[in-house]
């Protein structure tokens, strides 16, 4: 039930947006429209600003202590070091060399804080916002930022997913499944099966049936509009001439070196391809931030995927022109254990730890928030996970107050309560 | 006297009692093993009167039940016995059969078939492995795990049994199923800890682990305590053995040498959540359902077999039966009285609690026989109608989407593909290869509850563009099925029937036989008209949503 209705809200919306952009501004600006469609014409404007955002996704949960917050000299420290970086005053751990010489464009959250220490439970919030309940399917940000700034023109999905998500369960939720991310799991190759069998007139012959004939067809409620919504999606897909964003041959050897040739390097550049062709909003996964034992070890080997890579998005997205409007969010799920465990490793801990930002309009080299000595505590400027994604709003223009209405009829906020950080506008 | 004889011939080839000892004394074995004899014959008599109380119930909440057609009764049955429609020759020949009882005939069989134990081993298979903490589970145990759940079904093993034998397993994991608990879970006892009673009693402990339970009455100790039943379970490499093997074991001794593994507690410890660098309260075994407890210092083996004891109990503890009837309402229906499968317990909300308490009971009462379960369930009219609401407060019916491997056997024998029948040798390896592709691709946790399942853009493009597929799906090349089936069906409204029946298990509506007349029609071949229409039957929702 609740499918159908998301489904049908997301049409009119659709149709309103684009019966208000061709509204003469005096009849908005004389007051002859109401709230909601002041609010309408809002979105339909900001989808001409092309803001997108790339979520570096560390799933696992990555330790402040050794990426972005040492604090060395404490015995919690580990013996990790810090080094200085490109902004003087800044130190990161010694294991993000590339990030480090690039600091003028990162701010550095240190403070972030949450209660939620199970990972799918955290991932959720940390895409969403959200705790998960079981009676409202919140929407991950990325299908929010694809429903309100994604084009409607775009034939690539809005809402790219690179890598394995391991047990991630967050999606379009009550917008419905044409939010759900498009998940593509090995990003050196193009996504398989995209090639249609029959020529181009055949084709959609055959899809023009298949449509027809499914419609008789007696589904379970949304059932129908779900299976119709990625077909079109698919086919919309694979017949653009976008899709040739989806291979990284087409990049010079320099550009692929610079990011490296690991897949986490190579879901970089694909986000990157993907910005450009117009996608909103790009995940890349990074798995086996989960260290509970060995944690230096373990980390020092994923620092090594992921600094590079990291470093060279950010050189490359600027010398494009396109940072200032896309926003690159690099974090996990919670923090680790300030202590060291018997096994070398640290434990879950969501009452410290940080994001580093970029891009979007937000103002880097420079540190929001403290970190106790012992890396134990918030010691100033706590950041909650609504301020985060507050921020996020902030930076990619998307209005935090705008409401979906869940299944029971209750309306949802982008986010509920928080402020954006400030400093980094 | 022959019906014993009969029973011990059962009992002695089973090799899946084979932890309890059984004297070859006819006389004996009768005074030992009388309650599963009479259990069964009262469970194949009763499950029609069961079926018929629980419809009675239902009634209260279901305006009217429409009952489905003959040919959507059987696609829907053969799905959730053996995960594949039937082929278009038994669909016509069940609908001109004129025996009344021919709805229970057609259960019964498909509950003998072997494919019954096979797609319900698949379906643990999925259930197990979804919430792997170690990806190399997948490869290790897949096989084994679906045959050691379908050797079971097939035989007629009871769930307490099998439960019993997948919380006391030991051995190589790739030689016994039964081990993949603990292999998923790296035989780390939080893990497996949180699938034991996730799984057995569809109770979240694992919430508990960090802090007391935020919604439930779960307190720390109690999940770590459970943990403790645990601590001996060894996961270790089989030496010399290729592909590479893994075993279950008991580690009853401690360890020498400097390897971690070694140095592994025989005990269990309970974190100090402020001081994680030290190791913890050194905790006793108790099961939370009923504080029952066990000794620092028990044996492994007699650890995991008094748990197993417990867990399945029902005198004592109702969930262990009332998580299994909860789950497969759930499957068979898409809704089941809690919102989840693997989230009851005592503080959740249950919706139609009678009827679940009767199936229960009974359930209980046939030996904890999954066949009779499904059979009670399928005799009912809500399951035979259209929209199965199983509750009061559904609107609508849940939504049925298959899973990989139906998927797949309904594409290959839907296209006649060599070989998916099973028979003969040749193709074989290349189709299972295949099978694990579409495995992957369609998977969903099937503890998961339906809404949240959707399609997604690359199994759209996989049933739409696969050239493997398409070169079955055409008509102009030798021996595909549509080619011969141009040739046999000379009419063309017998042909489009026939394509209904293959593809989606039913008869087309008038609509549908009406666009694709007019299709055929249109076109100017009628091979490609058809291969049109097939391609089209293959990618429409209902395709893969169950009948």
């Amino acid at each position: 039930m609740d499918r159908i209705k998301t489904f049908n809200m997301q049409q009119r919306l659709r149709d309103r947006r684009a019966f208000l952009r061709n509204i003469p501004s005096t009849m908005v600006g004389a007051g002859l429209l109401g709230w909601p469609e002041s609010l309408a014409l809002a979105a339909a404007k900001n989808n001409t600003r092309q803001r997108a955002c790339i979520l570096l996704w560390m799933a696992g949960g990555p330790s402040p202590y050794e990426t972005l917050s040492p604090i060395e000299g404490h015995e919690n420290g580990g013996g990790t070091r810090s080094i200085a970086t490109s902004v003087p005053g800044i130190r990161v751990a010694e294991n993000l060399p590339h990030i480090a010489s690039r600091m003028e464009d990162f701010a550095l959250v240190r403070s972030l804080t949450s209660k939620e220490g199970n990972h799918n439970r955290a991932s959720f919030l940390l895409h969403t916002g959200y705790l998960p309940t079981p009676t409202v399917k919140y929407p991950a940000f990325g299908a929010i930022a694809a429903q309100q700034l994604g084009q409607e023109e775009g034939d690539l999905p809005a809402y790219v997913r690179i890598g394995s998500g391991g047990r991630l369960r967050v999606g379009g939720g009550l917008l419905g499944a044409q939010f759900d991310p498009f998940i593509h799991r090995a990003p050196n190759k193009p996504p398989g099966n995209t090639e249609p069998t029959t020529d181009l007139h055949r084709y959609r012959r055959r899809l023009a049936l298949q449509t027809q004939l499914q419609k008789d067809q007696k589904l379970p409620t949304g059932v129908q509009e779900a299976h119709q919504s990625t077909y079109d999606k698919a086919s919309r897909m694979i017949l653009s001439s976008d899709m040739k964003a989806f291979d990284l041959t087409r990049e010079s050897e320099n550009v692929r070196a610079a990011y490296g040739d690991s897949d986490f390097g190579a879901g970089c550049l694909l986000a990157r391809r993907l910005i450009e062709s117009g996608v909103t909003f790009v995940e890349v996964n990074c798995r086996g931030w989960d260290t509970h034992q060995d944690n230096f070890a373990k980390t020092r080997q994923l620092t090594e995927q992921v600094d590079r890579p990291t470093a060279a998005l950010i050189d490359d997205l600027k010398q494009r022109g396109l940072l200032e409007s896309t926003l690159v969010v690099w974090m996990g799920e919670f923090g680790r254990t300030p202590k060291i465990n018997a096994r070398g490793g640290r434990d879950h801990y969501p009452r410290v730890f940080s994001a580093a930002i970029a891009g979007g309009g937000i103002r880097g080299g420079q540190i929001i928030g403290k970190v106790s000595e012992d890396g134990a505590e918030v010691a100033d400027r706590p950041v909650s996970i609504p301020d985060l994604f507050q921020t996020f709003c902030r930076a990619l223009e998307v209005d935090p107050e705008s409401e979906s209405i869940s299944s029971l009829g209750r309306p949802i906020k982008v986010v509920e309560d928080g402020a954006p950080i400030e400093e980094l506008f | 006297m022959h019906i014993a004889r009969g029973l011990m011939e059962k009992m002695s080839c089973d090799h899946y009692i084979s932890g309890r000892i059984f004297v070859s004394c006819w006389a004996l074995l009768l005074f030992l093993m009388p309650s599963p004899l009479c259990r069964q014959a009262a469970g194949e008599t009763n499950f029609k009167s069961i079926a018929k109380q629980i419809d009675l119930q239902l009634q209260a909440s279901l305006e009217e039940t429409d009952p489905i057609d003959d040919a959507t009764f059987l696609s829907r049955v053969s799905l959730d016995l053996v995960g594949r429609r039937p082929n278009a020759n038994q669909i016509r020949n069940f609908v001109h059969n004129a025996d009344p009882r021919k709805r229970t005939t057609a259960i019964q069989q498909l509950l003998e078939d072997p494919q019954f134990g096979k797609h319900w081993g698949r379906y643990w298979r999925d259930t197990i492995l979804a919430r792997r903490a170690d990806e190399r589970a997948l490869q290790l145990v897949s096989a084994s795990l679906t045959k050691a759940v379908a050797d079971r079904l097939n035989n007629n093993i009871g769930w307490d049994q099998i439960a019993n034998d997948f919380i006391t397993a030991s051995g190589d994991v790739r030689g016994h199923g039964e081990t993949a608990l603990f292999i998923a879970q790296k035989g780390e006892p939080e893990g497996i800890t949180a699938e034991v009673s996730r799984i057995f009693l569809g109770i979240q402990i694992q919430c508990a682990q960090c802090h007391d339970h935020p919604t439930d009455q779960w307190k720390r100790e109690q999940f770590h305590q459970l943990a403790a039943f645990f601590p001996r379970v060894g996961v270790r490499r089989v030496r010399n053995e290729e592909p590479r093997n893994f075993e279950v074991y008991s580690r009853n001794k401690q360890g020498r040498g400097k390897k971690n593994k070694n140095k592994k507690s025989l005990e269990y410890y309970m974190p100090d959540l402020a001081r994680p660098n030290v190791q913890g309260q050194v905790t006793k075994p108790v099961f939370f359902l009923t504080g029952h407890s066990l000794e620092l210092g028990t044996q492994d083996q007699i650890r995991r077999q008094t748990l197993a004891e417990w867990i399945t109990a029902n005198d004592e503890n109702p969930w262990f039966a009332r998580a299994y009837v909860n789950r497969i309402w759930t499957e068979l229906m898409g809704r089941g009285f809690y919102d989840t499968v693997d989230d009851i317990g005592p503080e959740r909300d249950c919706t139609n609690p009678e009827i679940l308490a009767l199936l229960e009971k009974q359930f209980v009462a046939s030996g904890y026989d999954t066949k009779w379960l499904l059979q009670t369930i399928m005799a009912t009219a809500a399951y035979q109608s259209k929209s199965p609401a199983t509750r009061i407060d559904s609107e609508a019916i849940a939504s049925q989407p298959l899973r990989g491997d139906a998927i797949f056997n309904n594409l290959t024998q839907a296209l006649a593909v060599p070989g998916a029948d099973g028979k003969g040798t040749k193709n074989q390896k290349r189709l299972q290869k295949s099978r694990q592709l579409f495995v992957q691709s369609f998977f969903y946790d099937p503890s998961l509850p339906r809404a949240e399942i959707n399609p997604t853009i690359p199994q759209a493009l996989l049933l739409m563009n696969s050239p493997q597929i398409n070169a079955f799906i055409r008509g102009d090349r030798s021996k595909t099925m549509l080619q011969r089936l141009l040739v046999t069906e000379t009419e063309n409204e017998r042909l489009v029937e026939t394509l209904y029946l293959k593809c989606l298990g039913r008869f087309p509506y008038d609509q549908e036989q009406r666009i694709c007349l007019q299709h055929i029609a249109s076109q100017g071949s009628r091979v490609e008209a058809c291969e049109d229409i097939l391609w089209s039957l293959l990618n429409t929702a209902e395709f893969r949503q169950r009948n």
